[in-house]
């Protein structure tokens, strides 16, 4: 009996030093850009008014004949250290990570003045959060965070092409002397 | 009963063993465009930290690579950054142009969870390696 004892101590430390419990942490926020509107105005033709990047929510106008049509998917992975597994590993009970949630969050934004497309955006942003046997992220926070990361990165690019975008734009009355803008 | 005991934890620990190597298809090259870069990924098979499965981020693509796995990230060329994390983060920033480049990712020894290391390496060493040691990740 004591070797067996012995033997399933012995096996159970292989594992937990083989296949030890590890999982990535969140990944720290990236520095978000400060928001500020663009240099033109447009009207929301597709998407929800609450759910867009700040940059376009900043840059709605009802009366603007440019148009902005944005959309975001979400899609969820999740990975689990298998239980017999964490069971043996002493670290699991001081709070090792046993897993993530991990989501993916992936956003486009068409800028179009009548037919013509003046822009045309695509993001993705993939977020984690790990959990323990003591704590664990809600689904709704690690969305929340995909979401946040991707319209940032949509900000980015907006950000980057918005006065090539302003010159594009048709002055009412005129029309546009600078070809589309396509991404 | 001791007899059983043993068997027992023989089986659990052959299933653990198993459990932990990636299944896939063998290394395949990926199609390249005019302006595009391709990053493979790769994590030699070690039995060490095997159960960890940090995701690796490239550009705007991510993906959890296994024991004995790999991915291919097709990027947009120039500044590109790969990054694994878990308690600590390594990064790997490449000036990409349309050409092929290749990460090995390996798990050291951390407190509470392993910590990950991407490590570029040249291209005629990681094409053997990757081809032996890899699948792809489904």
């Amino acid at each position: 009996m004591r070797y067996s004892i012995a033997l399933a101590a012995l096996l159970a430390s292989t594992c937990v030093i083989a296949c030890g419990v590890q999982q990535p942490e969140l990944p720290p926020p990236e520095a978000a850009t400060p928001a500020h509107p663009l240099p033109f105005k447009g009207r929301l033709v597709d998407g929800d008014p609450s759910e867009l990047p700040p940059a376009v929510a900043l840059s709605l106008s009802h009366t603007s004949t440019v148009t902005f049509a944005y959309r975001e998917e979400l899609s969820h992975d999740e990975y689990h250290i298998p239980l017999i597994v964490s069971a043996f590993d002493p670290v699991t009970y001081v709070g090792a990570p046993l897993g993530d949630y991990g989501v993916t969050a992936f956003a486009s934004l068409s800028i179009v003045e009548g037919d013509r497309v003046l822009g045309d955006y695509t993001a993705k942003a993939h977020v984690t959060k790990s959990y323990n046997l003591y704590s664990e992220p809600t689904h709704q926070e690690v969305e929340q965070a995909a979401r946040v990361a991707v319209r940032d990165r949509i900000d980015k690019k907006l950000y980057h092409d918005a006065a090539h975008l302003a010159d594009s734009i048709a002055p009412v009355g005129r029309p546009a002397l600078i070809a589309p803008l396509e991404k | 009963m001791n007899q059983r005991y043993l068997l027992l934890l023989i089986s659990v620990a052959t299933l653990t063993a198993i459990g932990c190597a990636v299944q896939g298809r063998p290394f395949e090259k990926v199609p390249s465009y005019a302006n595009q870069a391709v990053i493979y990924v790769y994590r030699p098979y070690s039995y060490a930290g095997s159960l960890l499965r940090p995701s690796v981020t490239c550009g705007e693509d991510t993906a959890r690579i296994g024991p004995g796995g790999y991915h291919a990230f097709v990027v947009p060329t120039g500044k590109v950054l790969c990054k694994v994390e878990t308690e600590t983060a390594d990064v790997v920033e490449l000036n990409a142009e349309p050409h092929v480049y290749y990460i090995r990712e390996e798990i050291g020894w951390g407190v509470l969870t392993g910590h990950p290391h991407l490590n570029p390496i040249d291209n005629d060493q990681a094409q053997s390696e990757i081809q032996s040691c890899c699948v792809q990740e489904p």
